[in-house]
């Protein structure tokens, strides 16, 4: 199985440049402002006034943005056809989601029949940008999430688009907790809406960070095969 | 470090360190909250007798004496005529003097002006005359009712001391009203009620929690009126309104509410003032009406701190009949909140509070006589004159003696007045001195009945200038700050931080340097958790310098220890290798870790700590709601779990010694009778406890605790038989024996001192040590020190998961009784002290248990064969290192911080209400690491040295 699996990962790494990341982020990243464009002036409300519903809206029109682009870019296309990386990456999305919303309640998000449904919508959109790409590129293979998630070893331009921007948004979201607990009387201090914000800000400057390291490598390739 | 630290002078170091600290905190302490001296007892009828004879009045006549004789006294000894009869004080809370009397010369602003048209009216005709009353910090109620009524400015630690008791023992005016036999009622906020017990005839305490309640509050006062303006048995009337507080709070000086609140209090006064005052229908004699406010408010309507906004209060006269000519000479006046107590007790014939600081109020005598002013200026100033006395050395007194200042022939009074100068002390005498001499002239001149206006003036002129000079001299000695000892206290404890930081440093070179055969080899490379611990000690010491974090400080702990278990899992999955397969599941690793998380979530949500949110649901709230049957269900079965997971942690060790029978049968019986004592006592904890039964089983159980606690700590030692196991094995035993002892004795101990609520966390804090305990056992691939800090962690967030917070308000006072019959400061103290930090001091003790259990493993893995070589001191640096230095470590950087931080913050809004509670809370955390570290250097030190003397005699022998 290992034998295998470096030939692949080579043809992954030919399979997007940084300029296609470039561009891939510019879309996940224009279909994000689209989901809070139609929140605001379809339905009128934003993040702070009723974030469930919003949340709802943005991470079911990013969900469908991330799936059809990362599913073109699964390993192994011949064994997994487009669909059925459509199809995992959904279950994907529900397992990254209780995952995610098990960790904001460890960390401490508030339990209660009032909080259940924002904290549900709040784990989707994590879980789109943290599980869904990694569902639909490699599936259900522990390796290889193993090898890019813990030992952060990834191989290949997809492997750090899909890692450090979920690694971002993680890390965003934790240091957006951080005002929640101060007495500024802000509505945006609840929950989720500041660690959404976090979140969104990670996310972003984990696909900036993502870029450059891709952009870096190749140079550092580049100029050691010269 | 070219030569390696041995055990003795890492030792000494450490020590030197510790004292150190503990010397620096004391100056500092001693330096940052000064303790005044203060005149303890109440004045009698020795404050009209001159201050430099030793009265031989026994100063207990006031009991002896009936009300009424007493009141005929003090009106005789006083030589001033008393006006009125009766009196009103209406304290409208929050109120700022600038509604009133405007700011800066001008008049208030016109919607304040419109909203109190009838106290406008009476500033102009020159029936009131009001003041701009500076108030202290810290702006709230109570230290500001206990200014106006004792005249005297509280220091912190008065706050601090006195959280037991609510009651104002101090010399007041309502007890010296109380003294003269007259009736008082109030109606009001209940503050008065708590700092005034039993001394109100009838009353109607309302309470400032709802804030929201504007109408209502005031409603329930004013119901009142009616009725009390009718009857005439009353002298005294407080009136405390607290809805101007609350439209202050709600919606801030600019809320909407604020005109008509402002319009229902000019009604009241309009009320008063023609019902009690101009009315004369009645026979009640004549009435002064004084309006008061406690604090002014901020834009937003928030106080506590110093700001010109919040200390701007009134006092306004009404009825005075002062001849006051216009509206700018009634409202552009100046005095202290402070002033008001003596200005009442001159006025209405009782003698002035024991500490007061407050000079009478200008203006307010005017109607009275010539002799009867000086008289009162004299009476103010000798009690000021004799509060000094306790603070001025009395050599610089030697000039006055007894009665020198009714004959004129004090020594070294020249009958000319001087020009005063040089230090403060001396030039107040001077000022003194001086007041006397005019006094005296203008006496003199009167008997010969030559013109005296112009004497007259000037000895008024010169009383005042004494009395303000010397009040603004014994203020600032209560609020003054000594910065050479301040600076001294911080450069100890740095110069200590720095000691202990550097002891640390070495020894963890030598540790991870040493041993050049290990994996991690030369360079250490910080990995994950290091780095976590490192920026969670960054972090700590950061939010300590916004009052919010401090007070929501438990919101840091919670989330820094359950994103470390979130580390711990991330580490786990990383070494996690899919050819194990489910062989992961088997060691507990990962249960462990996840009942971690699902302990501290639980943990986290038993009490809505902190200050801001307390509101919010939490598992307390909840459980208590449902029933106090859940309640109690709750602490049995953790009763029975805690007795459980002790015995299964005390024969874990599989040895099958006869004391370890006998410890965990002193364990299972102490705990039977902690579940009695809990199932039988329980409803009659909350009232006063003095049952016999009670009492005895708390002290049966105190004993068995402590005599198995020691005996464990003292025996287990010496009854080392096994033969087959090594040193370090036996010792690694015996170790995690003792320490499993400490915890369960500690365990057991707050289950029976904890409020019934509190033994669900502790049962948790309990799964917590064992948990990470059996990590840590099974390799858990973190450092040592990164173990150690974090179990310092988990301490402090179980500190406020058993409902603590940085305000002295959750102490609890009521655990701080149990089992003891009679009443013991220093017994209840340490019971405090106990039921308080009783997390920290459980994972400190735990370390203990810690220590053994790396023995253990040590001797279980083979490299360290050659252990028995090595010397008794290194093996002590090497084990006993790491869990003393680390915590003090922690500890000492945090507290330098905090230093440092109220130091910078001295002039903060909330230094006494958020900064100065928490440096308390720092302190006694330093002194709860000081003990649990000494129990464990001494547990640790004794159990190695016998059982290494015990080999070393079994080698000789063999």
């Amino acid at each position: 199985m290992k034998e295998g699996k470096k030939p692949e990962t080579s043809i992954n790494d030919d399979s997007i440049s940084v300029l296609g990341a470039f561009s891939v982020y510019l879309i996940t990243g224009l279909f994000l402002a689209v989901g809070f464009w139609v929140a605001r002036n379809k339905y009128s409300v934003d993040l702070v006034s009723d974030p469930s519903f919003t949340l709802r809206i943005v991470s079911s029109i990013e969900f469908t943005v991330v799936v059809i682009i990362y599913s073109l870019f699964r390993k192994t296309p011949e064994k997994c056809s487009y669909f059925n990386a459509l199809g995992r990456s959904i279950l994907g999305l529900i397992s990254g989601a209780f995952i995610n919303a098990l960790g904001a309640i460890a960390l401490g998000a508030p339990i209660g029949m009032q909080y259940l449904t924002k904290t549900i919508h709040w784990s989707f959109l994590m879980s789109v940008f943290t599980f869904v790409p990694a569902t639909a590129v490699f599936g259900a293979s522990w390796t290889d999430w193993h090898r890019v998630f813990a030992s952060m070893k990834p191989t290949g331009n997809i492997e750090y688009m899909i890692f450090v921007p979920a690694y971002g948004a993680i890390v965003g979201g934790w240091f957006g907790a951080w005002p929640m607990p101060l007495d500024w009387e802000r509505p945006w201090q609840e929950w989720p809406i500041c660690v959404c914000y976090g979140a969104l800000g990670g996310y972003i400057v984990g696909q900036i960070v993502s870029v450059s390291l891709m952009f870096f490598i190749r140079k550092h390739k580049n100029l050691k095969l010269a | 470090m070219t030569t390696a630290m041995t055990c003795t002078r890492l030792t000494f170091f450490t020590v030197t360190g510790i004292f150190l600290q503990i010397i620096g905190l004391s100056i500092f302490v001693f330096g940052f909250f000064p303790v005044k001296p203060t005149l303890s007892g109440i004045s009698g009828s020795e404050s009209y007798l001159d201050p430099f004879c030793d009265s031989a009045l026994n100063s207990n006549e006031s009991d002896k004496l009936h009300s009424e004789k007493l009141r005929l006294l003090y009106k005789e000894l006083s030589g001033i005529s008393s006006k009125y009869d009766r009196l009103i004080l209406m304290v409208i809370d929050g109120l700022p003097a600038e509604f009133v009397l405007g700011k800066d010369g001008q008049p208030p602003r016109k919607v304040w002006k419109e909203s109190m048209p009838y106290t406008q009216s009476l500033l102009v005709n020159g029936d009131a005359i009001g003041y701009h009353a500076k108030a202290a910090p810290p702006t709230v109620t109570m230290p500001r009712l206990k200014a106006m009524v004792s005249g005297a400015i509280g220091g912190f630690l008065d706050v601090a001391f006195n959280f037991n008791t609510q009651a104002l023992l101090d010399d007041n005016l309502l007890g010296q009203f109380f003294r003269i036999g007259w009736k008082m009622v109030m109606h009001g906020d209940e503050t008065w009620l708590k700092l005034f017990p039993g001394l109100f005839m009838r009353h109607d305490g309302v309470s400032s929690f709802f804030v929201k309640d504007t109408v209502q509050v005031d409603r329930n006062v004013s119901r009142h009126l009616p009725t009390e303006l009718n009857s005439d048995d009353w002298n005294l009337l407080i009136l405390h309104y607290l809805g101007l507080d609350h439209v202050g709070h709600t919606g801030g000086r600019n809320s909407p509410l604020m005109a008509s609140k402002l319009k229902e209090m000019d009604d009241i006064v309009k009320t008063m003032h023609l019902r009690a005052m101009m009315d004369r229908s009645h026979d009640q004699g004549q009435t002064l009406l004084i309006v008061v406010s406690d604090h002014g408010m901020t834009e937003n309507g928030n106080h506590g701190g110093s700001s010109y906004e919040e200390t701007d209060s009134l006092m306004l006269f009404i009825g005075l009949s002062s001849n006051i000519s216009d509206y700018v000479a009634a409202t552009n006046n100046v005095a202290f909140q402070v002033d008001l107590a003596p200005t009442l007790a001159l006025l209405f014939g009782v003698p002035i509070p024991k500490n007061n600081v407050g000079v009478l109020v200008p203006g307010t005598l005017n109607s009275l006589r010539d002799y009867e002013q000086l008289r009162a200026l004299e009476l103010n100033s000798w009690q000021l004159l004799r509060l000094m006395q306790a603070q001025i050395p009395s050599s610089l007194f030697g000039g006055f003696s007894c009665n020198c200042l009714l004959d004129g022939k004090c020594k070294g009074l020249s009958s000319d007045i001087s020009e005063c100068s040089g230090d403060k002390e001396k030039q107040l005498l001077c000022l003194f001195r001086n007041a006397v001499v005019l006094h005296g002239i203008w006496k003199s001149k009167k008997l010969t009945e030559s013109y005296v206006m112009e004497d007259f003036s000037r000895a008024l002129d010169a009383y005042n200038t004494f009395l303000k000079t010397a009040s603004e001299w014994l203020a600032s000695k209560t609020t003054e700050k000594p910065f050479l000892l301040l600076g001294l206290g911080v450069s100890a404890m740095l110069l200590s931080c720095l000691l202990c930081v550097t002891l640390f440093l070495s020894l963890f070179k030598e540790v991870y340097h040493e041993p050049k055969e290990r994996v991690c080899s030369f360079s250490y490379r910080l990995s994950l958790e290091d780095v976590f611990i490192l920026a969670v000690l960054l972090t700590l010491v950061i939010s300590m310098g916004s009052s919010s974090m401090v007070e929501e400080e438990h919101y840091v702990w919670h989330f820094m220890v359950s994103t470390f278990y979130l580390l711990l899992l991330f580490k786990k999955a990383k070494s996690f290798n899919y050819s194990e397969g489910m062989n992961i599941l088997r060691d507990y690793k990962v249960g462990s870790i996840f009942s971690l998380l699902i302990s501290g979530r639980l943990l986290r949500g038993w009490h809505q700590g902190g200050v801001n949110w307390t509101y919010l649901p939490d598992i307390s709230k909840w459980l208590e709601q449902v029933g106090s049957g859940y309640v109690k269900w709750i602490q049995q079965i953790s009763n029975f779990l805690v007795i459980g997971l002790g015995l299964f942690t005390l024969f874990r060790t599989r040895t099958k010694r006869k004391s370890v029978r006998i410890l965990a049968f002193g364990f299972s019986t102490c705990g039977l009778l902690v579940l009695l004592h809990a199932m039988r006592y329980q409803e009659a904890m909350f009232e006063v406890s003095t049952d016999y039964g009670a009492t005895l089983t708390v002290k049966l159980i105190y004993l068995i605790l402590s005599v198995s606690a020691i005996g464990a700590a003292l025996v287990l030692p010496w009854s080392m038989l096994n033969k087959g196991k090594s040193f370090v094995a036996e010792t690694g035993d015996c170790l995690y024996l003792i320490g499993s002892g400490y915890i369960l004795c500690w365990c057991l101990l707050q289950l029976l001192l904890q409020q019934p609520i509190n033994s669900g966390p502790i049962l948790l804090l309990l799964i917590q040590i064992l948990a990470i305990s059996c990590l840590s056992s099974k390799d858990l691939q973190v450092n040592e020190w990164v173990e150690i800090a974090v179990l310092y962690y988990m301490g402090m967030a179980g500190h406020f998961a058993l409902g603590n917070s940085n305000t002295l308000a959750t102490i609890d006072v009521a655990g701080a009784f149990i089992g003891i019959s009679s009443h013991s400061t220093i017994l209840s103290g340490v019971l405090m002290f106990m039921i308080t930090y009783a997390s920290p001091m459980l994972f400190v003790l735990s370390l203990v248990m810690y220590i053994g259990a790396n023995l253990r493993n040590l001797s279980h893995s083979s490299t360290v064969s050659g252990h028995q070589e090595t010397s008794l001191g290194q093996i002590l640096k090497l084990n006993l290192g790491f869990p003393c230095l680390v915590p003090l470590c922690i500890n000492s950087i945090l507290l330098t911080a905090y230093t440092v931080v109220l130091l910078l913050m001295r002039n903060h809004l909330f230094v006494w209400s958020v900064f100065s509670p928490k440096y308390l809370y720092v302190c006694a955390t330093t002194l709860c690491t000081y003990i649990g570290v000494c129990i464990v250097a001494v547990t640790v030190t004794y159990t190695i040295s016998v059982t290494s003397y015990l080999t070393t005699r079994r080698h000789n022998n063999s």
